[in-house]
């Protein structure tokens, strides 16, 4: 167990623990104790838990916030000062994955569901066990219409020919990662499989925390078995040996759906020992993560797994050929996973057969915002934008399109004249945006832009992890820019400023964190940019010179 | 080789190289702020970033090159984004950071040179201001260290204090705590640095780009840093001999940095970077004194030099109690009175009770000319081969062994060399404390895989990095050893072809061992049989291996026995003569080597030629021109008993205080007082110069020039620094003075004229000159100016008769003083990190002496139970021979029944305790062993 696990590992024994237990435990590991200071300062699952009270956490980026996640929290606080409900720390959080059912809560960092009651009664406050999507069946999952397992059986035997096999097919399908990069997932699962070096991991990064993504959550909770099979498979190819599922955090109820798959697919031997023919053993390992936004950047998640702070790594190298403790590491997300075990079980042909305007293939959407039924829709790839709105049942509110956000808030936001673009990655970067994490954020007319700009630069800078000058100042210091002049009308922004320290944060930062902190804010001050400078009493959250107080995402 | 072009020029680097690197070599310069050529590369600040061929940018600092790489490092956007980035830093440092206000801060240079802050240290940049104005509360400064301020508003989060903090210095102090923009550098668990595990080696402060940790010192000068004058010269305290350049402000040094070199690369600990105030100290002497009528016949003069009772509490800023009250026992007097006084005396005693009533202890802490010069005055103007100094207290012993078993008492490798071993040995050493700047080397060794073996009886610090910690009985060291090779003997681990070419008597040793069966052995040693077999099967095994030691091993009655045991294992296992291979015990005084190199030995001369060698003797009657005493001198201890009983009854005392240092504290006062007379030099009225009746002020290390040798025989070069306080003189000075007064006409232009009188006489020395030595020094033999270096000694023969190493084999024998049911406990001495010996200039270095100030006893928590004592409780601490009283710390550090005190400190004398029983052969004190009673006294010190 690493040292992450260790600190984990007394946090449940003892929540409230002190600094001498930290101390203590230093002196049992025979660790430093700086080394301990630097996960428990970082990781905020590592952190000790209010003494006494109930830990109220509410998610307060764009999706939460334009369903009153601020006056949630005033609500939340006034009611514990005046009595009204149990004593509890009341803090605001970064995106739990949960736009779905926002405004997300976590009450002792378990997810609930929170419902207004317009009275003023008591909040009806319920945990959520299971997807309020329940029921639908998606043409992604591999085991439509078949028997889970079929791929990874079929081809167990046979390594060699799958490898081929395999990356021919997904080359030949053109499946991209859909993570956020896009990156072609054969060329990744070619340079594995041909690195040196052994043994090999397969990663599956089920860390999803892009504000207005869910989309994984609803495949680890509704279909683990698909999941499982894209890991056996990507191991099958690349001759991995371990695999290991990331999953953040916040996903505890979907997690606990997946070991139980896990569990069951170890028992009938698809995991274990001989997982891959005699003595050929293979198994997954179910890591929760310790939080935070930047693990879902695949260095950053390396180095939580080697227990260490979640700092993204120069590179090169890659992951590819040094990865996890150096060695070939295959790290993709769980929609790809499942896609390529789809692909693989029914062959490239039915994955081109699939795909409008030019486009090939199939995307889940995660749909959030000013939406009248927020949902994962799974669409085929190059559907209009309007179309996948129109499946929501349309732009609620004043039911008029201001602007949407296609690949969640690391995208730039495109206006209303956008909405016919086909969403696929092609279409939607020619337009100026891209599909990101598949994340659409809808804004309506009437949409408080000067609070969701604040709020997307706010996430940015509390969720650098601080490796890097660019990042870790340039973001913090559009914060303050951008909150001295929504305060004060006389002050104005040095709008080549901001143009410039873009480019040097996309250019010289280190990850995808950085490199795309100000996009969004960019492209709503290009098409808004009266209404950026505005603040609403809503947006204007607790914490004055703010984002050195707060705390990081997933509470 | 990768051909890579930077800027236009082409150039060829090798595999690996970084464009940063690459681009040093074509002579273009990348500005950085994260990367420090000694560090391992980061790139986190980005301020390194390069335009490649296709257009791509890359941090120059981290990437490596790849063929036919076409590298632009400065253009239009490049400059931007530099600009941008230091835009951002500057926002929110203070300006000027107390680096900058001395003109050392890299980041405010930068900005100067980007344009955003002009030479006044003014914002030149709308932008900047603007940003400026956007935080206005500044994160804290952290003043709590006794030696380093830490000021969050000027760091830059570069991570080079806590890469030279953890993986230069392996000290594991720093982190980084919080996350994003909040980030800040932290100690331990973010506690203040002066309450944090810091032990202020520094190397943080060294390594910082602005004003976030620096030298509590530099933030106090004024003007430029750079208008200071840099005199580079070495460390005066432990045998490591650190390079290190002293930073000058009028006639006071203000800072100390490590300069790289071949021996310590730059690094520092806290004594070497921290301790140097000690020569600005009002206490220093600065006219000679001569004992007063009234204060006869001769008497202690304070309650520390008493040897009981309890002195009185000291106030912080004078360190050294009752320090004037033995001032007042002298009057000032003049050179030319005191000199003719001594020469008089002496001349007296030589020709009343004859030459071998005088004798005179030298110090290892003075330079090679002057001991050589101090050993010539003995011998050749008193007549007499009583010449001794404090090497008898460390490793005369372990010398003798090795002269007996390799033919040569130096070590036989250098300590770096652990970089090429795979398995590295350190026993009875607290390395980390006592060799500071070794000690990283050998926990880098560890941590980059290295098996690190680390044996003593009182867990150092070492053994946090170890492999393997064997936590042996006091005393039990042969037993460990012959255990060992036993095992290795038995299963045929030990090198047949090296035992076969180039050793002898190794019949007799596998006598010997076989009588030491791991299960045997375990009963005397502590160590269980499986561990032994173990380690003893890993050293057999092992490629290359180096033997390290101290004290632990040698200051015992069977000092020599446990470092024969060592030796032999070497040879056993073929580990000398070869990389990563050798014997090294570790010298403590910076200039022990060079010490005992001049022959400030009793029994030989100059480069170990023993006195009692004819051919020998006549050669130095013919170099000195006098006839000299064919018979070899007393040691240390020996002169002592001889003062005690009266067979001594003239001194002369150059830097040597054995009141403190010497065993059986209490009989070395009674000698002293019964010497007919006492003459000191030195550079503080010292506890043993209370007996004297004429003192003389030297000049200090720092105001003199002269060589020094290090634990790996390298001879380096001490420049003056400062010049010697009031009318102090250098002790080669005041020597030739008598030896004038006395008869034997001498004058010398310089210390460089000694030197090479000195090396002349020498095979190891003679090819050497000042010149020669240069900054990095020169690793003896040097028998020619042209001998290649040689830090592996012995790769074919050993300088024996026979050429060949020799077994000698010795059978375990307990200690002299084994504990009962009066005195139950065992007692260990020895030193901490931050102070020096006998305390004479630790402790009247300000930052050292707050760091440690008072004395105390470790004592293991069982123990402490038992006995009903606290941390922070007085206790008393007695043995046969006296008694002190010392705060009580409870730690596990100390095995049970047994305690450790520290032997620093003159309120708490430590060598009151200890027993004057000697090693046969080294003549060392057994300072290792020694049975106490310790009782509480009740009263808590708060």
């Amino acid at each position: 167990m690493n040292l992450i696990g260790q600190i984990a590992k007394l946090r449940a024994i003892r929540p409230h623990y002190t600094e001498a237990d930290l101390r203590e435990l230093a002196r049992q590991l025979q660790v430093p104790e700086h080394r301990i200071q630097e996960l428990v300062s970082f990781y905020p699952h590592l952190q000790p838990l209010p003494k006494g009270a109930q830990l109220f956490q509410v998610c307060t980026d764009v999706a939460c916030l334009l369903r009153g996640a601020c006056e949630l929290l005033e609500r939340v606080v006034a009611d514990v000062r005046a009595g009204r409900c149990p004593e509890a720390a009341v803090r605001p959080c970064h995106c739990l994955g949960r736009c779905d059912t926002a405004p997300a809560v976590l009450l002792n960092e378990t997810p609930h569901r929170v419902r207004f009651d317009r009275s003023g009664a008591a909040l009806d406050c319920e945990p959520i066990m299971r997807s309020p999507h329940e029921g639908q069946d998606w043409q992604l999952n591999p085991h439509r219409g078949s028997p889970p397992y079929e791929v990874f059986l079929k081809w167990r035997d046979n390594p060699t020919a799958f490898r081929a096999y395999a990356i021919g097919e997904l080359e030949r399908a053109g499946l991209r990662g859909m993570g956020g990069a896009g990156f072609p997932t054969a060329r990744k699962w070619k340079a594995v499989a041909e690195a040196n070096g052994s043994p090999k991991y397969v990663i599956c990064n089920a860390d999803e925390s892009e504000p207005g993504t869910f989309k994984d959550r609803e495949l680890l909770g509704r279909f683990p078995e698909a999941v499982i099979e894209g890991i056996l498979v990507a191991a099958l190819a690349v001759d991995a040996s371990q695999g290991i599922v990331f999953i953040r955090h916040e996903y505890e109820p979907e997690a606990a759906v997946l070991d139980e798959a896990i569990e069951s697919a170890r028992a009938r031997g698809l995991l274990g020992a001989n997982a891959f023919g005699p003595a050929r053993p293979f198994d997954i390992e179910l890591v929760r993560s310790p939080g935070g936004y930047i693990l879902g950047e695949e260095t950053a998640l390396l180095e939580a797994l080697e227990g260490r702070r979640g700092e993204p790594r120069n590179r090169p190298p890659y992951p590819a050929t040094h990865g996890l403790y150096g060695r070939p590491t295959l790290i993709n997300n769980v929609e790809t996973l499942v896609a390529a075990a789809a692909i693989l079980a029914r062959g490239a042909d039915w994955w081109l057969g699939l795909g409008r305007n030019g486009a090939h293939g199939l995307k889940l959407v995660s749909v959030s915002g000013d939406v009248a039924r927020p949902q994962v829709c799974e669409v085929e790839l190059g559907t209009p934008v309007r179309e996948i709105i129109e499946r929501c049942g349309g732009v609620s509110g004043s039911g008029k399109l201001k602007a949407f956000a296609p690949g969640g808030v690391s995208s730039a936001w495109l206006p209303p004249e956008a909405a016919d673009v086909p969403y696929d990655f092609e279409s939607l970067r020619s337009a100026g945006s891209m599909l990101g994490s598949g994340g659409l954020i809808v804004l309506a007319e009437g949409a408080p832009i000067g609070d969701v700009a604040l709020s997307i630069c706010r996430f940015f800078a509390e969720e650098s992890c601080g490796k890097c000058v660019p990042c870790r100042m340039g973001t913090a210091q559009v914060v303050r820019l951008l909150e001295t002049v929504q305060e004060d009308p006389a002050q104005e922004l040095p709008p080549a400023f901001l143009r410039d320290l873009a480019a040097t944060l996309k250019e010289t930062s280190i990850c995808g964190l950085g490199q795309v902190a100000l996009d969004g804010l960019l492209s709503l001050l290009q098409l808004f940019p009266d209404e950026v400078l505005k603040r609403t009493d809503r947006g204007a959250r607790s914490g004055g010179n703010g984002s050195r107080s707060r705390e990081g995402s997933g509470g | 080789m990768i051909r890579i072009t930077i800027d236009g020029k082409t150039t060829n680097v090798r595999e690996g190289t970084t464009i940063w690197e690459a681009a040093q070599q074509a002579g273009v310069e990348i500005p950085v702020l994260c990367h420090d050529p000694r560090l391992r590369p980061v790139g986190v600040c980005r301020v390194c970033v390069v335009e490649l061929g296709d257009g791509r940018i890359a941090p120059a600092c981290v990437r490596t090159c790849e063929p036919d790489m076409a590298v632009r490092t400065a253009t239009e956007r490049i400059e931007q984004h530099r600009a941008m980035l230091l835009r951002l830093l500057l926002a929110e440092h203070p300006l000027p950071c107390d680096a900058g206000r001395i003109g050392s801060c890299e980041l405010e240079r930068l900005g100067q040179r980007y344009g955003l802050v002009d030479q006044d240290g003014r914002v030149a940049d709308p932008v900047l201001r603007r940003l400026r104005g956007l935080f206005l509360t500044a994160r804290p400064k952290d003043l709590t260290s006794p030696v380093i301020s830490v000021d969050h508003s000027a760091c830059i989060l570069c991570d080079r204090c806590i890469r030279a903090c953890d993986e230069v210095q392996c000290n594991d102090v720093i982190g980084r705590s919080g996350k994003g923009h909040g980030t800040q550098i932290a100690f331990d668990l973010d506690v203040p640095m002066g309450n944090s595990s810091c032990v202020a080696c520094g190397e943080c402060a060294q390594a910082c780009p602005t004003g976030a940790l620096m030298d509590k010192t530099l933030t106090q000068i004024d003007g430029s840093i750079h208008r200071l004058e840099v005199i580079p010269s070495v460390c005066p305290y432990c045998g490591v001999g650190c390079t290190v350049d002293y930073l000058k402000d009028a006639d006071r040094i203000v800072a100390a940095r490590g300069r790289r070199g071949p021996g310590s690369d730059g690094r520092l600990c806290v004594k070497g970077r921290y301790g140097w105030d000690y020569t600005l100290h009002p206490h220093r002497l600065r006219v000679p004194l001569i004992r007063k009528e009234a204060y006869y016949p001769k008497r202690p003069l304070t309650t520390a030099s008493s040897g009981g009772g309890k002195p009185s509490r000291h106030p912080l800023a004078n360190p050294v109690p009752d320090y004037e009250r033995a001032l007042e026992a002298f009057r000032e007097a003049t050179w030319d009175e005191a000199l003719d006084l001594i020469a008089e005396r002496l001349a007296e005693i030589k020709k009343r009770h004859g030459s071998s009533a005088l004798a005179g202890f030298g110090s290892a802490k003075c330079s090679n000319e002057e001991a050589y010069l101090f050993q010539k005055f003995i011998r050749a103007v008193l007549g007499t081969n009583n010449v001794d100094h404090c090497t008898r207290l460390c490793h005369a012993s372990s010398v003798a062994a090795l002269l007996e078993c390799i033919g040569s008492g130096a070590v036989t490798n250098v300590y770096r060399d652990v970089e090429r071993s795979d398995l590295i040995l350190v026993t009875g050493s607290n390395t980390i404390e006592n060799h500071p700047v070794a000690a990283t080397f050998f926990k880098q060794a560890a941590r980059r895989g290295k098996k690190l073996l680390v044996v003593d009886p009182r867990r150092p610090r070492l053994a946090d990095y170890a492999t393997w910690y064997c936590q042996i009985l006091p005393g039990s060291d042969v037993a460990f050893y012959n255990a060992l090779m036993h095992v290795i003997i038995r299963d045929e681990l030990y090198d047949r072809e090296f035992v076969r070419r180039r050793t002898e008597a190794f019949e007799a040793l596998e006598a010997t061992v076989q009588h030491y069966p791991p299960e045997r052995a375990a009963g005397l040693c502590g160590i269980a049989p499986e561990l032994i077999e173990e380690i003893a099967r890993a050293i057999g095994r092992a490629r290359a291996m180096l033997i390290f030691w101290g004290m632990g091993i040698s200051q015992h009655t069977h000092g020599t026995d446990n470092a024969r045991c060592l030796i032999s294992l070497c040879l056993l296992t073929g580990n000398v003569g070869r990389p990563g291979t050798g014997l090294h015990p570790l010298r403590g005084q910076n200039n022990v080597q060079g010490a005992s190199d001049a022959g400030l030995i009793p029994m030989v001369y100059p480069d170990y030629q023993p006195v009692g060698n004819e051919e020998v003797r006549r050669k130095f009657e013919t170099a000195w021109g006098v006839s000299l005493d064919p018979k070899p001198g007393l040691t240390v201890v020996e002169i002592m008993n001889a003062a005690h009983e009266g067979a001594i009854k003239g001194m002369l005392m150059m830097g040597e205080n054995p009141f403190l240092s010497d065993p059986n504290v209490n009989k070395v006062r009674e000698a002293l007082a019964n010497l007919d007379f006492l003459a000191v030099q030195d550079i503080f009225l010292t506890e043993t110069a209370e007996f004297a009746d004429v003192v003389l002020p030297s000049a200090s290390f720092f105001e003199k020039t002269g060589t020094y040798t290090n634990t790996d025989r390298r001879v380096q070069l001490g420049r003056p620094v400062l010049p010697p306080p009031g009318q102090a003189r250098p002790d080669w000075e005041i020597l030739t003075e008598l030896f004038n007064r006395m008869g034997y006409s001498c004058s010398y232009s310089g210390p460089e004229e000694i030197f090479l009188e000195f090396a002349a006489l020498t095979r190891s020395y003679r090819g050497l000159t000042y010149e020669a030595l240069g900054t990095d020094g020169k690793v003896w033999p040097v028998p020619e100016p042209d001998s290649p270096e040689q830090p592996v000694l012995f790769a074919d023969r050993f300088p024996t008769g026979s050429g060949r190493g020799r077994f000698v084999p010795c059978h375990y024998a307990p200690p002299a003083e084994l504990p009962d049911a009066e005195f139950p406990l065992v007692l260990n001495t020895g030193r901490v990190l931050v102070h020096w010996h006998t305390g004479t200039m630790t402790r009247r270095s300000e930052p050292l002496d707050a760091l440690c100030p008072e004395p105390y006893v470790e004592i293991n928590p069982a123990d402490a139970l038992a006995l009903d004592i606290e941390t922070g409780m007085q206790v008393q601490v007695s043995s046969r021979r006296g008694s002190i009283v010392l705060k009580a710390i409870v730690t596990d550090r100390v095995p049970q029944r047994s305690v450790f005190i520290p032997f620093h400190f003159r309120e708490a004398a430590a060598n009151l305790l200890t027993i004057d029983a000697l090693d046969p052969y080294g003549k060392i004190p057994e300072y290792k062993f020694c049975a106490v009673r310790v009782e509480p006294l009740g009263t808590r010190d708060e």
